[in-house]
């Protein structure tokens, strides 16, 4: 990657990290949390995930690369801000408990306040993506 | 609301959440590197690439730790931290703002507790707002408003339909005795739904019965005669004569050497009519009593939901009926209602609303002052400043830290305030005792709210000005000017607040100036006695001992011997009630001209008994014809004499002495009697007061109990006290004087209210001067600082002194100008205000005000004087080395 992960302060997700040269694919989409649009897109995503059930950090961030077929690679320093704030607004609740390695986790579940968020939130997004996409692909 | 409790869950557990989100970043961590060593990677790689792909988990942390609230106050604290740095750097500057701020804070708030206690928070009675004051009032004879008649109190509770309550009460001094001593103590003689409507539990025992009312029968010289009487005793009466006696209920004290049994204890604050009263007796109105003499106080209460106009009108019906059924004493007499909290504060209340305004005005001068500290601070610093901005420092945070800097400061003033407001407010009775409620003043929780209010204006005010110039900075101008100097923006502010301080001060001291004038006015205002070097005493005799008039005209005749005997004493004399004096009986009678039969010539003429040596003990002077004498006795021809206001209301133009005079006694029947002089006017209740309608009676032919004594001397009236008291307990060790005070000290009473206004008004006033000086002292300090370089280069060039002086000292009058303009405009309004409280000056007295810009000018030209002095002080060749 162009330093951005060199550097101390990496954020954000990264779309394919395979290559090193200034593509659009590599291009980082910023998850900062002064650009709206991409948290609504991060919180989403994370609701979604935590739709199919409990999970703890690194799960989640795991689900989200499988899920996203490796185009997206959450930093910690986008996912756990992101926990955060979801927990704060009450879509979330965590609780410790043991993971599979036997260690001790942090464990994400969605509220009721969650799920509908979630399904508000997954309708409004495919709507505006389709949008999107018959305008991109129009000629 | 969850948020909110979440939020402050993080602020209890910062430490807790900060090990948990390590913990947990640690797991995901160490989940990837275990991911990565299993796919065959060692140790080292495994964490680089896990690094690679996750970006640094002390990053991460420090995001989740910077957007918890604990972080958020910590950054608050560290900001606050510097500000305290940056305060300490200057600790001139500010110890001076925080004690400019504190004695801002400090003063209004006790104020405002003043205004608060006395004026605002209800009487300390059941339901007070329905309590009001009954005055008679009798339009046709020009009386607005006089005492009610004992007569009429209880067809008034009877007939009247939308009261719960109606009562009547007088005081007087009685003798409290034991075996060993005696003292006169103020009792009051209350009717029967007193106690009930005020609603004021006794502290113990229980107020007085039907049966014990009914009974408390009283002759006509005010002595009790029914049997078994009772009281009820106050609380500091009981503290200090029974050392708090827990079984005083039952016991008997001896009054006019008559025992009465005690009934009760009222609670401490309890000061009906008034906290001079010790004693409460009760009164039965219901028989027979004078429908024509208007001396009492009446209190009602209203029905809840009355209104006291609908009170006034209810109790104006049955004033019209008894005015039908009892012509002669009641026709053309009805009443008049207000509210018990007006009457209590009376007129207190338009000095305290002056005075809080004026230390309003203070405080904004302190808090300009400060503003002004620190916005000079701000130019010291306004390097700093700029270097800040120019490397990116945003000005919101720059803004916040400047207003953190106001608010320590405003915070150190509002507690040395709320300090100063409880040291002043307990050490408050020492310094006054004419204020009403007095004893109700404290620093409550009212005030502590006004003190953080006050503080956060303060905080503000002073702080914004000087933030938001600062965060005005020029970047780079700032930093590039090692040598040059911008100018004319930056002073628009300094002297708009200059300009506005002294404005401000201009407004109070044309206030201030007013109030001397009138307060010397007053002074100076000739009331018609000499109170210099008179001594008084009001004497109290009981019927039990001094039953008939020869034998209260002896203890009289030789009390007058032996004080004349007194070494100094040049006239001794006494009258039932003296000018200024609180005690006694001050009745009045309705009086006409023998041989009118006409209703409508009758006048009220308020009523003494005075021995002959009254007049000369007083100063009064005789206008006409003779004052009393050795002839006037008991048995010898009815003579009176009378004052000029009622002589000229009587007989227009011609002369009164010689003529007879028809005196209504009501009960005690009417007589003539000659008039053989006229006494010249006396303003009774002090030189604010109109002259009374005066008629004077030799007290040999109407022999009263109760005498106020009065000696003049030719020395300092108060080194006589003690042999006074030697002498009264020598002819009667029963009898003392209730209290011996010199005149002066009851006149100097009447003008106290003035004489503390104003000194309070002259005090802020001089703050506000000397704070508005200072700031011209110091911006023109400034200037000269800043143009030295110029001005320097003038003087290399050869330019005069005097012109630097004129230069310097006309900047500073330009302020001062400009701020005596606009407070002069303000005054205008706000004098105005004063206008109630004034004595023989108007608000817009030329006097005042031509004296306040005199002040104004010339404490201004002082202030220009150490700077300009300054300026011609500059060496030349010193400011041009250094470039």
């Amino acid at each position: 990657m162009f330093g951005l992960q060199r550097g101390t302060r990496p954020q954000g997700v990264r779309i394919s990290g395979q290559t090193r040269r200034r593509t659009v694919d590599s291009f980082p989409i910023d998850f900062d949390r002064s650009h709206a649009l991409a948290i609504e897109k991060l919180d989403l995503l994370i609701l979604k995930t935590l739709g199919l059930g409990p999970l703890h950090g690194y799960g989640i961030g795991q689900r989200i690369e499988q899920m996203s077929g490796g185009v997206f690679k959450l930093t910690l320093g986008a996912l756990y801000p992101a926990l955060q704030r979801l927990e704060r607004s009450g879509l979330v609740t965590a609780e410790w408990s043991v993971s599979d390695n036997n260690r001790r986790a942090r464990y994400y579940t969605l509220t009721a306040a969650g799920r509908r968020r979630l399904t508000v939130q997954q309708k409004a997004w495919e709507r505006t993506a389709a949008a999107m996409l018959r305008v991109l692909k129009s000629q | 609301m969850r948020a909110l409790w979440r939020r402050v869950l993080e602020l209890v557990w910062t430490r807790r959440l900060d090990r948990e989100s390590a913990e947990e970043l640690a797991h995901h961590f160490d989940t990837l590197v275990d991911e990565k060593r299993r796919a065959g990677l060692d140790e080292e790689d495994a964490r680089r690439h896990a690094r690679r792909e996750l970006g640094s988990v002390d990053h991460a942390r420090e995001q989740l730790a910077e957007s918890r609230s604990g972080f958020q106050l910590e950054q608050l604290r560290r900001e606050a931290l510097y500000a305290i740095r940056v305060l300490r750097r200057a600790p001139g500057i500010t110890l001076l703002s925080v004690a400019t701020m504190g004695a801002g804070i400090g003063v209004s708030t006790i104020l405002f507790a003043l205004v608060s206690s006395i004026l605002l928070r209800p009487l300390p009675y059941e339901d007070p707002e329905q309590l009001v004051r009954i005055f008679d009032t009798n339009p046709q004879l020009g009386v607005e408003r006089a005492g009610a008649a004992s007569g009429n109190i209880d067809d008034w509770r009877r007939r009247s339909s939308r009261f719960d309550g109606i009562a009547g009460f007088y005081s007087t001094g009685r003798t409290l005795s034991s075996d060993t001593d005696a003292e006169v103590v103020i009792t009051a003689q209350v009717s029967r739904d007193f106690f009930p409507i005020l609603g004021v539990a006794p502290l113990l025992g229980r107020a007085f019965s039907e049966e014990e009312t009914r009974r408390a029968q009283y002759n006509n010289a005010a002595a009790p005669i029914g049997p078994d009487p009772v009281a009820v005793m106050s609380y500091p009466l009981w503290q200090r004569r029974f050392g708090a006696d827990p079984g005083i209920v039952g016991r008997t004290v001896t009054l006019e050497r008559r025992p009465f049994r005690i009934v009760g204890v009222m609670p401490e604050r309890f000061a009906m009519p008034d906290a001079r009263v010790l004693l409460w007796i009760p009164w039965d109105l219901s028989v027979d009593r004078p429908r024509d003499q208007h001396y009492l106080i009446a209190i009602g209460r209203l029905k809840n939901g009355v209104s006291i106009a609908e009170g006034e009108e209810d109790l104006a019906g049955v004033a019209r009926e008894l005015g039908r059924e009892y012509p002669a004493s009641n026709a053309g007499w009805s009443v008049r209602l207000s509210s018990l909290h007006a009457e209590t504060v009376g007129d207190t209340a338009r000095v305290l609303w002056v005075l809080f305004a004026a230390v309003g005005l203070v405080l904004l001068v302190a808090c300009a002052n400060v503003a002004l500290l620190s916005l000079m601070r701000g130019l010291d610093r306004s390097d700093e400043t700029s270097v800040r901005l120019a490397l990116g420092a945003s000005s919101a945070r720059l803004l916040r830290e400047f207003l953190i800097e106001s608010s320590l400061l405003a915070a150190a003033g509002g507690l040395v305030g709320g300090v100063l407001a409880f040291v002043g407010l307990r050490a408050l009775p020492l310094l006054t005792t004419e204020l009403p409620r007095l004893d109700e003043v404290a620093l409550d929780q009212r005030a502590v709210w006004f003190i953080a209010a006050v503080t956060v204006l303060a905080a503000i005010v002073s702080g914004v000005p000087p933030a938001w110039r600062r965060t005005r900075a020029i970047p780079i101008a700032g930093i590039a000017s090692g040598s040059l100097r911008t100018t004319s923006p930056r002073h628009a502010l300094r002297d708009a607040i200059v300009v506005v301080q002294v404005a401000l001060s201009v407004v109070l001291l044309a206030g201030s100036g007013l109030l001397v004038r009138s307060f010397l006015q007053l002074r100076a205002a000739d009331s018609g006695f000499d109170p210099r070097g008179v001594l008084v005493l009001p004497i109290f005799l009981d019927t039990q001992a001094y039953g008939t008039g020869a034998r209260v005209r002896s203890y009289y005749a030789t009390l007058f011997d032996r004080l004349a005997a007194l070494p100094g004493v040049v006239a001794v004399g006494g009258a039932t009630s003296i000018p200024t004096g609180p005690l006694g009986p001050a009745g009045e009678r309705p009086v006409w001209p023998e041989g009118v039969s006409d209703q409508t010539a009758r006048l009220p003429a308020s009523i003494r008994m005075v021995t002959p040596g009254y007049f000369p003990s007083l100063g009064l002077g005789i206008a006409d014809g003779r004052a009393f004498d050795d002839r006037d006795r008991p048995d010898a021809p009815a003579v009176v004499m009378i004052g000029e206001t009622l002589a000229r209301r009587l007989w227009p133009g011609q002369r009164a002495v010689g003529r007879r005079l028809m005196i209504d006694y009501s009960t005690a029947g009417t007589y003539s009697s000659e008039i053989v002089g006229v006494v010249k006017d006396v303003r009774f209740r002090g030189p604010r007061s109109e002259p009374l309608a005066e008629l004077y009676i030799p007290h040999a032919q109407r022999s009263y109990l109760i005498l106020n004594v009065t000696l003049r001397s030719t020395q300092d009236p108060r080194m006589l006290i003690p042999a006074v008291r030697q002498v009264l307990k020598e002819i009667d060790p029963h009898k003392p004087a209730h209290g011996v005070y010199p005149l002066e000290d009851l006149v100097g009473a009447t003008i106290a209210r003035d004489r503390q206004a104003m000194l309070t008004l002259v005090l802020f006033a001089a703050a506000a001067v000397c704070l508005a000086v200072m700031s011209v002292y110091g911006v023109l300090s400034q200037r000269v600082r800043e143009r030295a370089r110029e001005i320097g280069i003038r003087m290399a060039m050869g330019a005069d002194r005097s012109r630097v002086v004129g230069w310097v000292i006309g900047l500073g009058l330009r302020m001062i100008v400009a701020g005596l303009v606009v407070g002069l405009g303000f005054a205008w309004a706000f004098t105005g205000t004063l206008a109630g409280l004034l004595f023989g000056v108007t608000p817009t007295d030329g006097a005042t005000i031509a004296a306040v810009i005199a002040l104004l000018l010339t404490v201004g030209v002082i202030a220009s004087l150490i700077p300009s002095w300054r300026a011609t002080r500059i060496d030349p060749a010193v400011i041009l080395r250094r470039g």
